[in-house]
């Protein structure tokens, strides 16, 4: 069942507008009419499902804040004093350009300082009579620096030799000790096997003589018995 | 001090150059201006976009604003105004036909597009807000604003006419259309679930 009101009463119930007089006709009209108020009922509904959003963080953004801060120069205020020097690194460069492109020389001495451009001048001469005179005093020092090296090499050289020398007649010396005393021994065994085999020579020699002694007896005494 | 005594502090500071006055001004707006969008355009990059043009508005006109009206008022206004004009340019570049035609001179239509309100893949983390995309996904873009205006803003139906340009009569019948139209998707939804 239908209701002719109901497109718009429901309408009119959404607007903030409404009279009070007209505000209680329309709640009459829904308390008796089932089909507006089930109307009303799941419209009201469908808004409660879009009021179930839930508000979702944004995401990181700058917020314009380098477009503000470039725009605004308050927030990083320069110095009065930095902006009237900014002429100074131009000047500078333009100042070291001139210097390349001149060739200049600065020279300081006890008497203070000479510029000179473009080239060697009367400055620059002395200055490499200076450079000749440094030259030759280094040379000689490291010249004689080298002698000394040299001379110390040399002594230390000698010593390690006779210290190699020292060692090599000790160790030599001893050597020959042993041999000595190896020799010795040797010969003092050989004359003892010499000994006891003439010895032995000897009993053997005296048994021959013996045997034949008694040979010569057994003999003698065969042609006594004849 | 109330929030609009607040929001002319900032504002004045703000206009002053200080950019610590205009950061706390954006923070203050900024979470229901990029949600505004969400909901606009269903997904969280032209969102963005949109948040983006809108504070870039307000910072351009900032000295414009005289206090007459509610800042957050006027920086709605300025969010409307955007998003109809990030509309148009969409419809210039894609040049395809409507895809509905609910209602006459719809300066919303084909924003963003249903293609564009793919809930599943952009909010997937926030059930209830993919539901919400959901239904607002199947009214036409000016319902979708006046449904955005009234419930989710509480604008009344004369601040909503002065906003579009409309009569607030035409305003009522576009939010009780939307609302019913709503009212079906929802029935939809619950049956499905």
């Amino acid at each position: 069942m239908s209701c002719p009101k109901t497109h718009y009463l429901l309408q009119e119930y959404f607007s903030e507008g409404l009279s009070a007089v007209a505000r209680n006709e329309l709640d009459r009209h829904l308390a008796d009419c089932a089909h507006c108020s089930a109307q009303l009922e799941s419209v009201l509904l469908a808004q409660q499902d879009l009021q179930q959003w839930q508000e979702q963080r944004v995401p990181h953004w700058d917020r314009h804040l380098e477009l503000f801060r470039q725009e605004h120069r308050i927030d990083r205020p320069v110095s009065r004093f930095w902006l009237s020097w900014q002429w100074l690194p131009t000047a500078a460069s333009l100042a070291m350009l001139c210097v390349l492109l001149f060739n200049v020389n600065v020279i300081s001495n006890d008497s203070g300082f000479s510029i000179s451009f473009a080239g060697p001048s009367a400055s620059g001469s002395n200055l490499n009579a200076q450079l000749a005179d440094f030259e030759q005093a280094q040379r000689l020092e490291m010249q004689q620096l080298v002698a000394r090296v040299e001379g110390r090499q040399d002594s230390t050289s000698v010593q390690l030799l006779q210290a190699v020398m020292e060692q090599a007649q000790q160790s030599t010396a001893d050597s020959f000790d042993q041999m000595y005393a190896y020799f010795e021994q040797q010969r003092l065994l050989d004359l003892q096997d010499m000994r006891a085999g003439y010895e032995q020579l000897v009993d053997s020699d005296y048994e021959t003589i013996r045997s034949l002694q008694q040979l010569v007896n057994y003999v003698g005494y065969q042609s006594d018995i004849r | 001090m109330s929030l609009i005594d607040e929001d002319q502090a900032l504002i004045a500071s703000a206009l002053k150059g200080s950019a610590y006055a205009w950061e706390k001004l954006v923070k203050r707006y900024e979470l229901k201006i990029y949600n505004h969008g969400l909901r606009l355009t269903g997904n969280s990059s032209d969102a963005m976009d949109l948040m983006q043009e809108v504070f870039l508005g307000v910072y351009r006109n900032l000295h414009r604003f005289r206090g007459d009206a509610k800042f957050s008022s006027w920086i709605f206004r300025i969010a409307h105004n955007k998003a109809v004009d990030m509309n148009r340019r969409k419809r210039l570049m894609t040049s395809s036909p409507k895809f509905s035609t609910d209602d006459e001179g719809d300066e919303f239509e084909k924003f963003p597009g249903k293609k564009e309100l793919e809930p599943e893949n952009r909010l997937g983390s926030i059930e209830q807000n993919v539901r919400v995309l959901k239904m607002l996904s199947e009214l036409s873009s000016d319902q979708r604003s006046i449904v955005e205006l009234k419930i989710f803003q509480s604008l009344t139906f004369d601040e909503i006419a002065e906003l579009q340009d409309i009569s607030a009569n035409t305003a009522k019948t576009r939010f009780y259309s939307a609302l019913k139209k709503l009212k079906v998707v929802s029935e939809e939804q619950n049956v499905l679930s």
